[in-house]
């Protein structure tokens, strides 16, 4: 679905951001990137799309092969969609609607399609009747909503986010979490870069840790958080429920290697473990 | 309280009322104003649309008289400078410092200026505080004004209050610091202030770039006919 190969970029020739990334996302994942500020998530996510271009190696989507080209970025805008991370960044336009509009009209759909598709976009993100609203009079928490509906508009068949929970509260991020989760579900490939792994098992399905921009770790959530030098290469952490059972191993009993990664997995290792003594 | 003008512009009893009518009506005052050039006139004007922004629009006075202030300022500043710098004529006031005088002819000017900017302030306000910014791009628009002109307003509309923002934030975690404490410090605070924001600005117009090319920009803003009788959600 989407492969990036030996992706090579620096800034000013000089200050090498990635140094040879190679990726494969199947299309119906959900994909979390982790990686420690400044580790190239950001200038990874920009050659996604074609925002950036590559000083070597390339990008497939649907084993298509990127090109730079107006017509072929167009086309593959539509089907990669990038939420940046401050909404600040990308919401510009006067109203919320105008705002949302934006792609689907880029797009050259007719005016009655860009209608339905802006107020289908808002209620998915629960954003209904903000249709007229300043989105500097919005929150934090809102305006990231309306800049996922302005991608969500545009039915991308990925969609990439660049720290979504990034400055949202629990709630938001309980909120966030649960959409794209939904999203997922109905066959968008999400791909969320983050630093926070607590909430990383409760929704990705596969995980790629980036350090200095290079890829030094690929797996499933169980299988990143095993390795412990992978983590602390990337200045990361294993999830506080995982931490937990670690140090009760410490006390002395044994979990043979399966710490749980969920409040849920947890939870039913605790009634075991209680069952068994 | 805080002066937000963009926030009155959308909740008063006027902003549903036709915008091309409150443009019209803007445009026409201004121009009967100035060609008149009448002191009386000017202050009926004055009066006539204060009336209007505070009885019929509803706008609270205290917000009313701050954005009269402002101009304000610059108004009386120049209009001094009027008074005591410009025309020529018959001596009617010496000052006796370095031969500064007022003559008829500057007097009058000066109070012509004065009286006449009076006059335009709230005919200018009356669109400013009643109307959102987007329904006079959307009006400015279909009345075929160039539309790079109408795009670099609605991009400069939306980054100024990204960059108030800013300016607040980085100014009070220079106050914090007591950045502002003395004379010279603060010279030094608002020079660092000032250029930390350009550089800003240069970066947040790439990110800008990027995004609005992610989302298939081509270099000129489409613009967007909302569907009939979606009704307004107040800020709550």
């Amino acid at each position: 679905m989407l492969e990036v190969k030996n992706l090579k970029y620096s800034y000013n020739n000089e200050y090498k951001a990635l140094k040879g990334v190679s990726l494969k996302v199947e299309r119906g994942d959900m994909v979390a990137l982790l990686g420690k500020n400044g580790a190239g998530k950001s200038t990874l996510f920009l050659h996604l799309n074609g925002i950036y271009e590559p000083d070597d190696g390339k990008v497939f989507i649907d084993g298509e092969e990127l090109k730079y080209d107006k017509k072929s970025l167009l086309k593959f805008r539509q089907k990669v969609g990038i939420v940046f991370q401050n909404p600040d960044d990308q919401i510009f336009a006067p109203t919320v609607e105008e705002d949302v509009a934006f792609g689907p009209l880029n797009l050259g759909l007719s005016m009655e399609e860009v209608q339905d598709r802006v107020e289908e976009a808002l209620q998915r993100v629960g954003m209904s009747g903000f249709e007229k609203t300043a989105p500097h009079h919005l929150s934090g928490g809102q305006k990231k909503r309306v800049s996922i509906a302005g991608i969500l508009a545009m039915k991308p068949e990925i969609m990439v986010l660049d720290e979504p929970t990034a400055g949202l509260d629990p709630q938001g991020v309980t909120d966030l979490t649960r959409l794209l989760r939904e999203l997922n579900s109905e066959g968008i490939t999400i791909i969320i870069s983050t630093h926070e792994v607590d909430l990383v098992p409760d929704y990705a399905n596969k995980v790629f840790v980036l350090v200095d921009g290079e890829l030094i770790g690929e797996g499933t959530p169980k299988e990143i958080f095993s390795q412990p030098d992978i983590l602390e290469k990337a200045n990361l952490k294993v999830p506080i429920v995982t931490d937990l059972f670690q140090q009760i191993e410490s006390e002395g009993f044994d979990m043979q290697g399966d710490y749980p990664l969920t409040i849920n997995e947890a939870k039913d290792k605790f009634l075991e473990l209680i069952n068994k003594n | 309280m805080k002066f937000d003008m963009d926030y009155i512009a959308h909740n008063n009893k006027l902003t549903e009322s036709n915008p091309y009518f409150k443009l019209f009506l803007t445009v026409f005052l201004l121009i009967l104003t100035l060609a008149l050039d009448n002191l009386y006139f000017d202050v009926f004007i004055f009066i006539a649309m204060s009336v209007v922004i505070l009885a019929i629009a509803g706008i609270n006075y205290k917000s009313y008289i701050k954005f009269l202030l402002i101009p304000m300022a610059f108004l009386v500043i120049t209009c001094l400078f009027l008074v005591f710098f410009f025309g020529s004529g018959k001596v009617i006031y010496e000052t006796g410092i370095f031969g500064i005088v007022v003559t008829t002819d500057s007097l009058h000017y000066g109070v012509y200026t004065f009286m006449r900017v009076l006059g335009c302030l709230p005919c200018l306000g009356f669109l400013a505080l009643t109307t959102p910014i987007a329904k006079i791009l959307h009006c400015l628009a279909t009345l075929k004004i160039p539309k790079i002109v109408i795009e670099i307003a609605l991009l400069m509309y939306n980054t100024i209050f990204i960059f108030l923002n800013e300016i607040d934030t980085m100014q009070k975690a220079q106050e914090t610091r007591l950045g502002y404490h003395s004379y010279t410090n603060s010279f030094k605070s608002l020079g660092a202030l000032t250029s930390t924001i350009f550089l800003r600005s240069l970066d947040k117009s790439e990110t800008l770039q990027n995004s609005l090319d992610s989302r298939g920009y081509n270099g000129e803003l489409p613009l967007y006919k909302p569907k009939k009788g979606v009704i307004n959600h107040v800020r709550g």
